[in-house]
């Protein structure tokens, strides 16, 4: 999918305008602060209605303004274009496809999604199991909606669980119990189809960019025993009860599965250097928008790829990483649309084809 | 103009309703014929004094029992627990339902600090114990409380509790709507149809 245009109001610091982006690949250049992240937000807004910098809806709107507003068009299989419109006033979201009210964003997700490749990503390959968790969930999500229905449903059992023991109310911690296996066992599952859709691809293009040399691989490691039916995991559940009454917390479950790199057997977060973590995170991204175009086309017969947004990416990679790592993203034959940022001095051009669009971002006012 | 603002405030604490719809309302009434304005103002004003908790089932009523209760046509051997007194008027309408009915007045929330001591738990097992001493004892008890996760929670209590009374326990069926389309149906609902099919 492609957006072909966007319409921005009172949208952090970018002026109000509407942004022709009908190319295979859209440059924005300009120095730090000028509104070039800014508008990967508002296409990732577009995408799944909430920005990738989290709950920040309240410091979206322009400087004396109450709300915002984003409209954003891209061509479907027909002659017509879908619109996504979303509004943000007081705090109270609007979210319209095609005219339409979205109750839930998650509706949103499988009509023109997106992949951001950004600096906060690094902490997907060295930050907390909780992050990688976040990451991986993400993905899930895109692939299978009721990844998320049953992550929700997952988390309340949890959330009422914790209470139940905090509360010593232990009665109620037995027919608690079946739901949360139930619920849990469901995003297992589907965890266990993303890590091997993911093992597939990311040892060998990871190898493709570094040069490493050895192999560094993705690990799932499940809290709960693998493999193990509804009553062995139930009765696994039970025999961390006297620890959880103690600790007033669940001790066990999908919410503390581990999800590693190792390489050489050994981990690869401890050994590796923050440039080879870094690699990693891009190449996570990469693998997610593989995983999503793989999916789609299971499900349709068409490829067809998420928007990539590409922030600031390159720059830390060096010349022949840089060449190596835009040989893993999808041709423009296959109709993926990227958009990249990049900085002034950077040797932009060599990156450019026949149809790329070039703005130049200069006080969030786009020049073309 | 005071009143005027002071009838829209209150409007708008009524569920549903927003400032626009609280001025519309307001508005109405400024125009509305005054018989109208001075019925509907008796009738809320007397709701409360009106409408009572039938000290059976735990359902609204203006009678004690309720109608449902005190029913000599209803089936005394099927008891049907809900979670609100607006259940048993749901249930009602559809007209498919003839038994009984036992509001539990909430459904458990550890998160929430609604434990079973806060809900009709008791009373409904005490319902089942004295209807043995009945010429028509209660048989069986249907789950009636929304397919949540704190709904199940509750069925499942609800379960666990009945086990030694001697009464069947059910829980209403879950599943694709009637009318509606596969394709449209999402997973969680469609694993628990799979998990309550039924041979045809």
């Amino acid at each position: 999918m492609s957006f072909s245009r966007i319409r921005l109001v009172s949208y952090r610091n970018l002026e109000d305008a509407e942004i022709n982006t009908a190319a295979d690949r859209v440059f924005l250049i300009g120095e730090n602060g000028q509104g070039k992240t800014n508008l990967l937000e508002a296409l990732y807004y577009l995408s799944f209605g909430g920005s990738f910098r989290g709950q920040v809806d309240a410091q979206i709107p322009a400087n004396g303004v109450k709300g915002f507003g984003l409209k954003g068009y891209w061509k479907n299989n027909s002659i017509l274009e879908d619109e996504i419109e979303i509004s943000v006033q007081n705090s109270v979201k609007d979210i319209r496809l095609n005219g339409k009210p979205v109750r839930d964003r998650k509706e949103l997700v499988g009509h023109n999604p997106s992949v951001v490749f950004c600096h906060e990503d690094f902490s997907f390959a060295a930050g907390e199991p909780e992050l990688r968790r976040f990451f991986f969930d993400q993905c899930a999500g895109m692939i299978s909606l009721d990844y998320i229905d049953i992550l929700r449903a997952y988390r309340r059992v949890l959330k009422q669980r914790n209470a139940a023991l905090k509360e010593s109310a232990y009665d109620l911690l037995e027919v608690l119990d079946p739901q949360f296996v139930r619920y849990g066992q469901e995003l297992m599952a589907i965890r266990e189809i993303i890590f091997a859709r993911f093992q597939k691809q990311f040892p060998q293009l990871y190898e493709h960019v570094s040069q490493l040399g050895k192999p560094v691989e993705l690990e799932y490691r499940p809290n709960w025993p693998q493999g193990a039916g509804f009553e062995e995991i139930l009765q696994f559940v039970e025999s961390k009860r006297d620890i959880e009454i103690i600790q007033g917390t669940t001790r066990s479950g999908p919410h503390r599965d581990r999800w590693n790199f190792v390489s050489g057997g050994e981990s690869f977060t401890d050994t590796a250097s923050t440039g080879q973590l870094r690699l990693v995170s891009l190449v996570l991204r990469v693998v997610e928008a593989i995983v999503y175009a793989e999916t789609v086309e299971a499900q349709t017969g068409t490829r067809q790829w998420p928007v990539l947004l590409l922030d600031d990416v390159l720059l830390e990679l060096d010349v022949g990483k840089r060449r190596r790592f835009l040989e893993l993203l999808p041709g423009e034959r296959e109709g993926a649309q990227a958009f990249f940022t990049f900085l002034p001095g950077e040797p932009w051009t060599e990156y450019a084809s026949g149809d790329t669009l070039v703005y130049r971002v200069n006080h969030g006012r786009f020049e073309g | 103009m005071k009143a005027l603002e002071d009838l829209v405030t209150l409007f708008t604490r009524l569920p549903g309703i927003g400032r626009k719809s609280a001025l519309r309302m307001t508005y109405y009434l400024l125009k509305a014929d005054p018989r109208f304005a001075q019925s509907l103002a008796e009738q809320i004003a007397g709701l409360q004094d009106q409408i009572k908790f039938c000290s059976v089932c735990g359902s609204y009523t203006e009678s004690d029992p309720c109608p449902v209760c005190s029913g000599l046509d209803r089936d005394r051997r099927i008891l049907c627990v809900v979670e609100q007194p607006q259940d048993v008027i749901t249930i009602e309408a559809s007209r498919e339902y003839r038994g009984l009915y036992h509001v539990l007045g909430g459904l458990l929330s550890p998160l929430d600090g609604i434990g079973p001591d806060k809900l009709r738990i008791a009373s409904l097992i005490q319902r089942i114990r004295k209807s043995r001493n009945e010429s028509v004892p209660i048989q069986e008890v249907v789950l009636a409380t929304n397919p949540t996760v704190e709904g199940d929670t509750t069925a499942l209590y609800i379960r666990k509790v009945l086990e030694q009374e001697g009464v069947a326990v059910t829980r209403l069926a879950t599943g694709i709507p009637v009318g509606g389309d596969l394709e449209y149906a999402d997973r969680l609902t469609l694993a628990r149809s799979f998990r309550g099919r039924m041979p045809l």
